[in-house]
């Protein structure tokens, strides 16, 4: 799944990471919980200080300089004896209960901030201790007593915060518990107890470990998981051999989830995950590393073929169709395959490779496989190279204005024109669109090249009308993201307007647009209707082609999408499509365009079997640059 | 056990108002020991202050103006609505103390937090959780202030009080009375726990620049603070700051590129944003709100900018800012210990600006916390600033979204 909405993404990578900081916590809390534990209930005799275990397993998360237990003395006295220290002079000093000792007698964990107000320690050891050091209290309850523990930092070292709060909560229930078991010489009851507390404990630790390594949803390996495995998969193998790493993204997965809503999505995974798992090997390792991105790792393997074989059977399995909820799926998958050492040393390297593989087959033909070769390799580094350049061409200015005349097919006359953008480079060659607008767009630098291919359009503007006449259209191309990005249009707009010949212009928006319209209609239809500006959707009957946007919109122009238009004449379910598309343009007073007409059989079946007037396409005029247009 | 109430009722009158609410307050009787009340700036602030000094002599108190009035999980209260919340926490220790913010802000900040713990009875420990009311202006330096007694180790959340207007109409309360010039602080030591979020609805639309050159409104009698850090950019990537901003956003600005010109509600879908740091490689913003345009372009913000900070151009919509507030409610309830079925009820604090850009649309701003704290009671403020804890760390910002959730 590629995530358009970045706030979805940042806000689904919040809490994960929550997730994940939760578990590692929780995990880390449970090692601690379990140290401590069995340093109190594996000290046999009498001899043994239980408390040297439990400050060792305390240290690591609490990184503390001094540990200090503080018991009731039970003799009447007011002041608590330290029973155990790491700080071996302060065992057997008397310490006075302040408010803060008060409050942790009854229960309470406190961290302290400056100013606590506690002067009442004792003094006179070495090291000596401060009550400025940044302190942790919590309770310790033994048997008929109360007692508590201060772990102490160093100065200048930050407090305890939060989490350390939680985790000496909970450590102090375990400990009280364990510590007064010793005092009562640990009956066989209360040992069984406590060992059957730290059995749980374990089991608890063990689901910790597998949630933190496994998706939710699939119970398959995560992300980081999987990384661990190759790797170590990878540091086992020897000299010459070699394993597969096979890169699965489901196609088309995000439209699922639009359209049926994420439970279908969610049982979706679940089921390509149950399949996929059928028909691998048993050594083989299938995780799942993000939203609808799964990776096999294929151990043994001989060559290519073996490999193929395997995967195709896994793409065959994945395109079974499925039910969920009434709802006919039919999923398909494209998976891109690497192989170590040829590929990569590494599970990333390796990840990446069959990655870019994987898009290779789901550009080629989505629900396929294909192989990483070093021309792939090759392929992004020109990837970058033509980023480079068209970075450097967006900021000299070479992009440039061609137009494509639309004609009245059935008179000839030129009825206006679709503004196109041309990169015009340095050493004159003319770069089409299908070349450098991916790059741009991936770039965010189409809203620079379409304010250069205006700027062209409205300064050529006077000599197109004198050649072309006043009265003839101007149909500019928007992409979603400008449709809905309210400055840009806006700006566009303005513009227009500076012009003095908004009226001409028709802007061509997609069906894709006009999904998400809500900024479009509020702020910018309205601006662009009073100026005059017309609106057609391009590229109709490609996209989401949703009637109640069609009727919920006031647009002036249908423009078929060629899909549609070509070959119609010997494809008669697009005649009767394109039939029903044409009286609904009638009934809505949309006027029809047939994009894309190449060929004579094409223009005269638009002629004698539908009312269309008006064609675009190279049978009637392929698109030039203004220079050439002009004549200049 | 940990029980919260909120009582919300409006009108001109003041007295009437809080009749209303001293009537309401008979039918489900507690004892709060931490208490917030938030109203329009209309009202008659003292009366208000005078109704729960007598009512509640024993609770912590901390509250002040908001605009348009407040919001609960009855609904919107309108702009004269008068809002109680009532925390009952017989096991929890609470405590409120206020301070005029004359001179070092952080000075005060530091002193009021201390006299706080001590109101607590719980001087010289960590609060679960600070909560501060402000008038609006130096939050920076308050939080510095908090800062360097807890640090990042425990969650400053709270709001910049706010009129309908921005005409200096707004007030603070706290135990001692009402302020308009200060700031209330409150420390939560609650015996049910407490979840807290705090978010913004904004993501970047793609420019971005350099702050070359701050300037610094004096506000106070602090002056000039530092000449790094200020809440007046005058200069992006060496360019007049108003004048790049303005191109970010098309030039909607237009005729109010003029000095003098007060842009907040033209710029609410249209922040800027400051990185402060990357999950997974994402980053996460911290909002900041212009509001007018300057003298030679200079351009004046709701939150302060260190000079060589890049700033991203932001953009929301009104159904994100719609979403949002329900979100962070339900990120703030699913940080309780017990999770969600331990929610006793909660806080919200959404910013006025997102109020003015949300619109016609607010009451689905509260259905959506309603929703989000199924039912539970809550009280909302709207405010000028917003303060909360971004991955880990204390700051200010504004058009953010903050909430906190009381466990049972």
């Amino acid at each position: 799944m590629r995530m358009e909405d970045s706030e979805e993404l940042r806000e689904a990578l919040v809490n994960l990471r929550r997730e994940l900081d939760i578990l590692r916590i929780e995990t880390t809390h449970a090692n601690l919980l379990l140290s401590a534990l069995d340093a109190l209930l594996g000290a046999n005799d009498d001899d043994d200080d239980p408390f040297k275990g439990v400050f060792a397993a305390l240290m690591p998360v609490f990184e503390y300089e001094h540990a200090i237990v503080l018991i009731e003395r039970g003799d009447g006295c007011e002041a608590l004896e330290c029973v155990a220290s790491n700080h071996e002079a302060l065992i057997g000093s008397a310490w006075p209960t302040d408010r803060l000792l008060q409050k942790a007698l009854s229960g309470r964990i406190l961290s302290t901030v400056a100013g606590s107000g506690t002067d009442t320690w004792p003094s006179g050891f070495d090291p000596e201790i401060s009550c400025d050091q940044p302190a942790l209290y919590f309770p310790l309850a033994v048997r008929g007593s109360r007692g508590a523990v201060i772990l102490l930092r160093r100065l200048g070292q930050s407090g305890f915060d939060r989490s350390h709060v939680a985790l000496a909560r909970k450590f102090s229930l375990l400990a009280s518990h364990a510590f007064a078991a010793r005092q009562a010489s640990l009956t066989q009851a209360e040992s069984h107890r406590l060992k059957d507390l730290a059995r749980k404990l374990e089991a608890s630790q063990e689901a910790l470990r597998f949630r933190a390594n496994h998706d939710q949803l699939t119970g398959l390996p995560n992300r980081a998981y999987v990384g661990e495995i190759v790797d170590q998969m990878i540091g086992r193998k020897q000299w010459g051999e070699q394993l597969a790493l096979a890169f699965i993204d489901l196609d088309e997965f995000k439209r699922v989830n639009d359209v049926h809503g994420h439970a279908v999505g969610d049982r979706l995974l679940q089921e390509i995950a149950r399949r996929v798992k059928a028909e691998i090997r048993r050594n083989d390792v299938f995780g799942r590393i993000s939203g609808d991105e799964f990776v096999i790792v294929l151990d043994p393997v001989g060559g290519q073929s073996d490999v193929a074989q395997i995967v195709e059977r896994i793409l065959n399995s994945i395109r079974q169709p499925l039910s969920v909820e009434g709802t006919e799926i039919r999923p398909s998958a494209s998976i891109g395959i690497a192989f170590y050492p040829e590929h990569g040393q590494d599970y990333e390297t390796l990840r990446r490779r069959a990655d870019l593989a994987m898009y290779q087959a789901k550009t080629s033909a989505k629900g396929s496989l294909s192989f990483f070769t070093r021309d792939l390799g090759q392929e992004v580094d020109d990837r970058l190279v033509l980023e480079q350049r068209v970075k450097e061409a967006v900021a000299a200015g070479e992009f440039r204005c061609a137009l494509q005349q639309k004609i009245n097919i059935r008179t000839g006359c030129v009825v206006g024109f679709e503004a196109l953008a041309r990169w015009v480079d340095a050493a004159g060659v003319v770069h089409s669109p299908g070349h450098f607008l991916p790059t741009a767009s991936r770039l965010g630098l189409l809203d620079e090249i379409s304010a250069q291919v205006m700027e062209d359009l409205l300064q050529n503007l006077p000599a197109l009308d004198a050649g072309f006449g006043p009265t003839i259209r101007y149909s500019i191309n928007v992409s979603p993201a400008q449709t809905t990005s309210v400055p840009f249009m806006q700006k566009l707009l303005r513009r227009l307007s500076e012009s003095g010949r908004a009226g001409r212009f028709i802007l061509e928006l997609t069906e894709e647009s006009f999904a998400a319209t809500g900024l479009f209609q509020t702020h910018v239809l309205p601006a662009l209707r009073n100026a005059g500006v017309a609106i057609s959707i391009d590229d109709f009957g490609s996209g989401y082609s949703s009637l109640a946007k069609l009727a919920e919109l006031t647009v002036d122009e249908l423009k078929l999408d060629r899909s549609l238009v070509s070959s119609i004449h010997r494809r008669p379910r697009n005649q009767i499509v394109l039939r029903a598309v044409e009286s609904l343009g009638a009934a809505l007073n949309m006027s029809i365009v047939a994009e894309g007409i190449e060929t004579d059989e094409e223009n005269r079946y638009l002629l004698e079997q539908t009312c269309i007037a008006i064609g675009q396409g190279f049978l009637h005029h392929r698109p030039q640059l203004l220079a050439d247009l002009l004549g200049r | 056990m940990v029980q919260l109430r909120s009582h919300v009722a409006a009108g001109d009158v003041t007295a009437d108002v809080l009749s209303e609410l001293s009537a309401a307050l008979e039918t489900a009787p507690i004892e709060p020991d931490f208490l917030c009340v938030f109203y329009g700036c209309m009202h008659d602030d003292e009366a208000i202050w005078a109704f729960v000094r007598d009512r509640f002599p024993d609770a912590a108190i901390l509250g002040g103006t908001s605009c348009g009035g407040v919001m609960s999980e009855n609904g919107l209260g309108g702009e004269h609505s008068i809002g109680l919340l009532l925390v009952e926490d017989p096991d929890g220790d609470y405590g409120t103390a206020a301070v005029r913010l004359q001179g070092n802000a952080a000075d005060c900040a530091e002193r009021a937090l201390h006299d706080a713990l001590e109101a607590a009875g719980c001087a010289g420990e960590l609060p679960e959780l600070i909560w501060i009311y402000q008038a609006p202006g130096q939050e920076e330096a308050v939080i510095d202030g908090l800062r360097r007694v807890v640090g990042d180790r425990c969650p400053i959340i709270g709001g910049s009080s706010a009129d309908n207007e921005v005409a200096g109409d707004w007030s603070q309360l706290g135990p001692e009375g009402l302020m308009r010039d200060g700031l209330v602080v409150g420390v939560l030591f609650s015996s049910g726990g407490i979840g807290f979020a705090f978010q913004g609805g904004y993501e970047p639309s793609g420019a971005s620049g350099v702050v070359t050159r701050v300037g610094f409104d004096a506000a106070g009698e602090s002056g000039i603070v530092t000449k790094a850090w200020g809440r007046q950019i005058i200069s992006i990537d060496g360019e007049p700051a108003a004048e790049v901003y303005n191109r970010w956003l098309g030039g909607v600005l237009g005729e109010k590129m003029t000095a003098g010109s007060n842009i907040l509600t033209d710029t609410t879908m249209f922040p800027v944003g400051v990185d402060v740091g990357k999950i997974e490689g994402i980053t996460h913003y911290l909002l900041i709100h212009p509001d007018r345009v300057l003298e030679d372009g200079v351009l004046s913000t709701f939150a302060a900018v260190e000079e060589g900070t890049r700033l991203f151009s932001m953009r929301g919509n009104k159904s994100n800012l719609v979403e949002r507030a329900g979100k962070v409610a339900t990120a703030a309830i699913s940080m309780l210990p017990g999770g969600s079925s331990s929610l006793a009820g909660g806080l919200v604090i959404y910013c006025a600006g997102c109020m003015l850009a949300v619109g016609n649309e607010m009451p689905n701003v509260s259905r959506a916390v309603s929703a989000s704290f199924d039912g539970a009671p809550f009280l909302g403020c709207f405010t000028f600033g917003e303060q909360g804890a971004i991955l880990g760390r204390n700051a200010h910002g504004n058009l953010m979204i903050s909430a906190i959730a009381f466990g049972k």
